[in-house]
């Protein structure tokens, strides 16, 4: 099921309607079995996935808790993440692995004959994979305690409004506020809606009327001039931010209005002036899960500057392999991790430069913004062309051959210049709100101007309404 | 209480300000030079009536006006499915006196586009025909178009309405050449069309109102790029022959200067120019 849709709507509609009235454990109930419904509208047969793997986990934390031999711990909770990762590999990484290792062989002279199966990714389990690993870590950790009830452990789990692609919740965020009684608070609801309401405009209005641009660049990039093209990537950066962090912010409302809070998942990351604060802006809620669990235990930055930088490497490395089975999201993660890298080098001698000619800040940081959006938009070429199966390599390439060459570098040489038009008038209103966020609290303003209010939810609702793609068309991040 | 009451003032103000905001963009459209609002604005009177997806843009009005002295009206669009041609088409033979002749490029039958009818809600509320085909053919559009009236405007339509407020769209043509590298690929390229027995009968149906109105109807096909392949060309060829009962000018391969084409579906200026030059010599055109 996906929130884009008639069939959330009358979901939203049947939940909600006796979500309030129930109370303790009748209203977590109320939850997993909403949730289960939510998740098996899309294949029910996944439904024995998600539950086997939260009972595992539930009894791998208890286990974890009772044991207090360090080796017998160390044990469990290798099973643990040798289960998650284990069924993770499967699904999702199977048939590229065994390509890659047939292709790898046949590059050094060997014949190799494995058949690829047909599996169907489940929606959503990198991301509860994720979910349910932290879960186990940090119990091993000492971090938390285990969850003995079973009940608000598969709730956690399987929790609807983060289930299919965050934000990457951790247990010890979430568990504890199962077990305060979440009673209806208006101002709660308020600023619910107001999220859940600018998340439909940034996925209704800019991802979807971005995306038929971006993806007809990426269809025939040869058939597009280098301004067509470099405006097909800018508006697939748009579109991915929108997608993914309106997904968010319908997630984060959603919970909001039923009590829970969530995790912020993004801060407007095209505002970075530096890669490391990009990934403190962009998707922080899986790039904190890497620096915990994978960066921070390969050392961090704790043993010198070479190890520093094979650390990001990796975790970056890895960061794009998460996203999906296909070396160009591996090479995505690659640019980042080199980004990562030669920031270290290039920042501080932009420093003494900026210090050098008294640049005032603003020159600054808007050259350092500028540079990041531009590398960003480099490596998002090579993102979007994941998802093109075996031809993911060439179409980026000739996407960026395209751009690069100058060819028909002119106005007149851009197609669908309508759709051109209306898409940087809704990145132009994004960047308006964002920039209105450094002087207006939008938040204190949905709760406590009741006039104010009803006039933004007015005006996102016309917004989305002139604006709004109605296709249902899926988010982008389900299938990662 | 407090809150019911606010939540009926948002659902007033959000259906008040959407009514509003629809009256003030049909105002604009209204008061647009774009095809379809003068259409249905009574501006449309012509003697040469022009049908077809984006090849009819090729029928370049100013060249065509200033060659017969005829008035022209080309209500072809990019995409343009015969289905929704025909319902404007019969729109204009019911508002207008009859023209002389209806020139239709055939390919216009190739497939249906339900996404673009979708931007035909601007105009809806004018044409009952309009508003049916979208009722029948996206019926969520259609729904949605009756829930909120600036939805009716969430299209390239309006857009182009908009842009064509002050200024005319006759002139409206693909005007580039084909790009060199794009050109010298011609073989590894083809266009698979579809012979669709649904807008057959659409074109079928056209060309007998439009003859019972008295008007002469003909049916074209435009210049390709030379060596472009198009497959099932003839099919549609001979079924609109067989339907309609009327031959077809075929001028697929007439013109083999690629400095003609923008692409290798479509003629720019210079192409067109030559094009009509060669409907005129055969007495296609007037």
């Amino acid at each position: 099921m996906i929130f884009n849709s008639l069939v959330f709507l009358v979901f939203v509609l049947c939940f909600f309607s006796v979500y309030f009235f129930l109370k303790g454990r009748l209203r977590l109930g109320w939850i997993l079995v909403a949730s289960y419904v939510f998740y098996g509208w899309w294949d029910w047969r996944f439904l024995a996935l998600i539950i086997f793997t939260t009972l595992m986990d539930y009894l791998f934390g208890i286990y974890l808790e009772d044991t207090h031999a360090p080796r017998q711990k160390k044990q469990v909770i290798i099973a643990s993440v040798v289960m998650n990762l284990g069924f993770l590999s499967i699904f999702k990484y199977f048939n590229f692995f065994a390509a890659s290792a047939a292709a790898a062989l046949q590059y050094v002279g060997m014949e190799a004959s494995w058949t690829t199966l047909h599996i169907i990714l489940p929606v959503g389990i990198s991301f509860y994979t994720f979910q349910s690993m932290s879960y186990t870590i940090e119990i091993y950790r000492g971090e938390m305690k285990a969850e003995r009830d079973l009940l608000k452990y598969a709730t956690f789990v399987g929790f609807w409004p983060q289930l299919m692609a965050g934000p990457i919740v951790r247990a010890k965020d979430l568990l504890p506020q199962f077990h305060v009684e979440r009673p209806f608070e208006w101002d709660r609801f308020y600023s619910g809606m107001g999220r859940v309401l600018w998340g439909f405009f940034k996925k209704c209005a800019i991802a979807d009327s971005l995306g038929p641009f971006a993806d007809q660049c990426f269809q025939a990039p040869e058939t597009f001039g280098s301004l067509h093209l470099l405006i097909g990537v800018v508006f697939y950066s748009f579109q991915i931010y929108c997608d993914f962090s309106g997904y968010s912010d319908i997630a984060i409302g959603m919970a909001r209005i039923m009590g829970y809070r969530f995790p912020e998942n993004f801060r407007s990351p095209y505002f970075s002036s530096s890669f490391s604060e990009f990934w403190t802006r962009w998707h922080i809620s899986l790039s904190s899960w890497l620096r915990d669990y994978l960066y921070i235990p390969l050392g961090g930055n704790r043993h010198g500057v070479f190890m520093t930088y094979r650390n990001n490497m990796i975790t970056m490395l890895l960061g794009g392999l998460w996203h999906g089975a296909n070396w160009a999201f591996v090479f995505w993660g690659f640019l980042h991790g080199l980004y990562l890298i030669l920031q270290r080098f290039v920042a501080p001698r932009w420093a003494w430069v900026v210090r050098a000619l008294r640049l005032p800040l603003f020159v600054d940081k808007g050259v350092a913004i500028a540079v990041v959006y531009s590398l960003t938009l480099l490596a998002w070429v090579y993102f979007r062309a994941g998802s093109m199966g075996a031809h993911s390599f060439t179409t980026a390439n000739a996407v960026l051959s395209g751009i690069f060459s100058g060819r028909h570098f002119a106005w007149w040489a851009v197609v669908n210049k309508f759709q051109v038009l209306k898409g940087f008038l809704l990145i132009g209103l994004l960047y308006g709100v964002e920039l209105s966020n450094a002087w207006v609290n939008w938040n204190v303003v949905q709760v406590h101007r009741p006039a104010l209010r009803l006039a933004a939810f007015a005006v996102l609702l016309w917004l989305i309404a002139f604006f709004g793609t109605f296709g249902a068309n899926a988010f982008i991040y389900f299938q990662f | 209480m407090k809150q019911l009451g606010w939540f009926l003032l948002l659902l007033g103000t959000v259906l008040a300000g959407d009514r509003a905001g629809g009256y003030v963009l049909q105002q604009q459209v209204a008061q647009s030079q774009f095809r379809y609002a003068r259409l249905y604005g009574g501006e449309a009177a012509a003697d040469i009536l022009l049908v077809g997806n984006s090849r009819g843009l090729i029928f370049y009005e100013p060249y065509i006006e200033e060659k017969s002295g005829l008035k022209t009206f080309n209500l072809s669009y990019n995409g343009l499915p015969m289905d929704a041609a025909r319902a404007l088409a019969e729109d204009y033979l019911d508002s207008y006196p009859a023209p002389r002749l209806m020139l239709i490029e055939l390919t216009t039958c190739d497939r249906t586009n339900d996404a673009l009818l979708a931007g035909f809600l601007t105009f809806s509320g004018q044409s009952a025909r309009l508003d049916a085909l979208i009722r029948e053919k996206s019926v969520e559009n259609w729904r949605t178009g009756q829930l909120s009236a600036l939805y009716r405007y969430n299209n390239e339509l309006f857009q182009r309405a908009l842009f064509h407020r002050k200024k005319t769209d006759k002139d409206w043509l693909l005007d580039r050449e084909i790009d060199p590298d794009l050109a010298a690929k011609v073989l590894e390229n083809n266009y698979p069309l579809e012979v669709h027995p649904y807008l057959l009968e659409q074109l079928q149906a056209l060309v007998a109102y439009a003859q019972k109105k008295g008007v002469a109807v003909k049916l074209v096909i435009s210049p390709y790029f030379p060596q472009f392949m198009v497959t099932h060309l003839d099919d549609l060829k001979a079924e609109a022959t067989r339907l309609t009962g009327l031959p077809v000018y075929d001028y697929r391969d007439k013109l083999s200067d690629p400095a003609l084409f923008g692409d290798f579906m479509h003629l720019n200026k210079a192409g067109a120019v030559e094009y009509l030059n060669l409907l005129r010599a055969d007495g296609v055109l007037p």
